[in-house]
């Protein structure tokens, strides 16, 4: 198992926390992606990264006007200078005494604490704990744009439980959003727009 | 109280209805010193005689001497077949403050070096100083501004000269700077050369009160000997000014205009050009990328730099097609004397300065400035950090002056917060 840690905690609250990474570092996480915060006594946040986005100062508007930007200077702002870019993350649920919550976890982690990518197994175990319980906290979100991030959730899911041999589960979770958004149209065609966008997902099932 | 907009508007006023009179005068002075800067070329061994007739007369003469090359010469960017290795070093330093509750004084030296075709990315060092106590004071009383600016000069040429001597294939090596990780062994830079910059003159100028203080003739006697060793490294050094206010080719310009009576009677009697700027003259003969003719600095300071050391500069367009930006580049003789060296500098600083985009200054020199540069609050962090360490051992510490106490009360606050 690979363990890959993508930055450390900025700031943070109940409800999500921004990681800072350097440039560099930003292969590894990516949007809809599930990470982990590991915190003392086997307590352990869980989070969907919602949102990357990268500062400019005053030198890199300055360098963009140049023809040409040297490979060293580009080397040298990716590795060198302190401007992390700043990672968004919406807490989906924690583990306590090995079982998984899908509530908002009882205390935000602290600064500087280390967030991991999560690997396959634990996104299978994360997203096959209850039924679905932490939908709701990206539906109810009003900074991630939900449908975007369940669709990249869930085709990330899809890949993990195909390889695991549960291709059923897409289906399963498609119902679940479906229930819950029974009531709030406008939200659920979005979310099911989104979803057709993802080639192949369904084709599987 | 904030300034009194009102009366200054009347003041603002007043200036602005004398702009443009005082524009039309600097515009025509300026379009004589160009003429007779023009109508002087190829005079040049006149104009160094007229120099050391002057000098005889005046032994703080301060201007330009020409050198062999052609007073209103350019020269085209030259290309180079070999990238250089480019090492910059920029220092902030804390002057100690009678009104602080400690009183210290930190040197903070940053250098930043970039190795040509080299996939690492370039490195950045930082090396900081607090000054022992006993050389926070000197025999005329808590160690001054200029003492500690040459403290941070001597400090900035000392790790340029450890960095270079770093570098493989430098004609020594002395294992790597403190604070600074050895650079990788292999041998891809062997024989690359070396350029070193530093950003303003290499003259240091100095109130002549400082300049007869033992610590400082020992702080510059330690500042010639480092020029003497990068020297020996061949490594091609040079102190970067930008937007330059010098006038000494303006200044040279006048010395030939002043009547032989006049030479006795001191440099102000020779000042007909005052508010004319050596960019003036250079702005409209260098196309983007050339450089000036070389010229040597006549002054009390320079005279102190001798032999391989005698200070040297040229002016050189860094900007583009419509929008020229000058700075001025001091060298050494060792590299004012040596034409491929010359032509390295050249490449190198025009390079540099097209890295940054539409303002340009040496990207090496702007990330060694970024490394050094002490904050306030970093300032007061290290303060807190002496005090500490000070109740630590159960010492007094002292207090701030009334003076800064007052300064640094909290406006007025807003009820009910």
């Amino acid at each position: 198992m690979t363990i890959i840690a993508i930055g450390r905690l900025l700031r943070a609250s109940t409800t999500g926390c921004v990681v800072g990474c350097r440039v560099s570092q930003l292969d590894a996480p990516a949007f809809g992606c599930l990470v982990r915060i590991p915190l003392e006594n086997g307590y352990q946040i869980y989070g969907l990264i919602y949102d990357i986005h990268i500062d400019d100062d005053g030198l890199v508007r300055q360098l963009v006007t140049a023809e040409g930007i040297d490979e060293a200077v580009i080397l040298d702002n990716r590795h060198n200078r302190n401007v992390p870019a700043e990672v968004g993350v919406l807490a989906v649920g924690y583990r306590q005494n090995s079982q998984i919550y899908h509530l908002l976890p009882p205390r935000p982690p602290l600064s500087l604490d280390t967030i991991y990518l999560c690997d396959a197994d634990e996104l299978c175990r994360f997203t096959q704990a209850g039924r679905f319980g932490y939908f709701r906290h990206i539906l109810r979100s009003t900074e991630a744009p939900a449908a975007e991030l369940l669709a990249a959730h869930l085709r990330e899911c899809h890949q993990a439980h195909t390889a695991a041999g549960h291709p059923e589960w897409i289906q399963t979770a498609t119902r679940e959003l479906i229930t819950l958004l029974r009531d709030d149209y406008p939200t659920l065609m979005s979310v099911l727009g989104a979803l057709s966008d993802i080639h192949g997902l369904f084709a599987s099932g | 109280m904030p300034i009194d907009f009102r009366d200054i508007q009347r003041q603002v006023k007043s200036w602005g209805e004398k702009a443009p009179e005082r524009e039309r005068q600097l515009n025509q002075s300026r379009q004589a010193a160009l003429d007779l800067f023009h109508r002087l070329s190829g005079q040049e061994d006149d104009l160094r005689l007229r120099v050391e007739r002057a000098l005889q007369e005046n032994p703080a003469l301060r201007c330009a001497v020409p050198t062999q090359e052609a007073l209103d010469a350019s020269f085209a960017l030259p290309e180079l077949t070999t990238r250089p290795v480019v090492l910059a070093a920029d220092g902030s330093q804390i002057n100690p403050d009678r009104h602080s509750a400690v009183e210290f004084c930190v040197v903070n030296v940053g250098a930043f070096s970039m190795r040509p075709k080299c996939p690492e990315p370039p490195r950045e060092i930082i090396h900081s100083h607090l000054l022992d106590p006993e050389d926070l004071y000197t025999d005329r009383g808590l160690v001054s501004e200029e003492i500690v600016a040459l403290h941070r000069d001597l400090a900035e040429r000392r790790f340029v000269l450890d960095l270079a001597r770093d570098m493989p294939g430098s004609a020594a090596s002395n294992g790597a700077p403190e604070g600074a990780e050895p650079v990788p062994s292999d041998q891809a830079w062997q024989g690359t050369p070396t350029v070193a910059l530093t950003d303003g003159p290499l003259e240091l100028y100095q109130e002549r009160e400082a300049r007869e203080q033992p610590i400082f003739q020992k702080l510059f006697a330690d500042y010639l000997d480092v020029l003497r060793d990068i020297a020996r490294l061949d490594v091609v050094a040079a102190g970067y000014v930008d937007k330059p206010h010098a006038d000494l080719v303006v200044r040279l310009l006048e010395l030939w205009r002043t009547p032989e009576a006049d030479l006795r009677k001191g440099a102000r009697r020779s000042r007909s050009w005052i508010g004319i700027l050596d960019v003036d003259l250079f702005r409209s003969i260098l196309e983007p990328g050339e450089r000036s003719a070389l010229f040597a600095i006549q002054s009390t300071s320079a005279q102190r730099f001798q032999d391989e050391l005698a200070l040297h500069f040229f002016y050189l367009n860094v900007g583009r097609s419509g929008h020229p930006w000058l700075a001025r580049v001091e060298v050494p003789a060792w590299v004012a004397h040596n034409p491929a060296a010359l032509c390295t500098l050249h490449t190198v600083l025009v390079d540099q300065c097209r890295m940054v985009g539409a303002r340009p200054y040496p990207y090496a020199l702007h990330r060694a400035h970024e490394v050094a540069v002490v904050s306030l609050a970093e300032k007061a962090e290290l303060e807190q950090m002496l005090i500490q360490e000070l109740q630590r051992r159960g010492l007094p510490v002292g207090e701030l002056s009334s003076k800064q106490m007052l300064k640094q009360l909290h406006g007025r606050t807003r009820y009910p917060k």
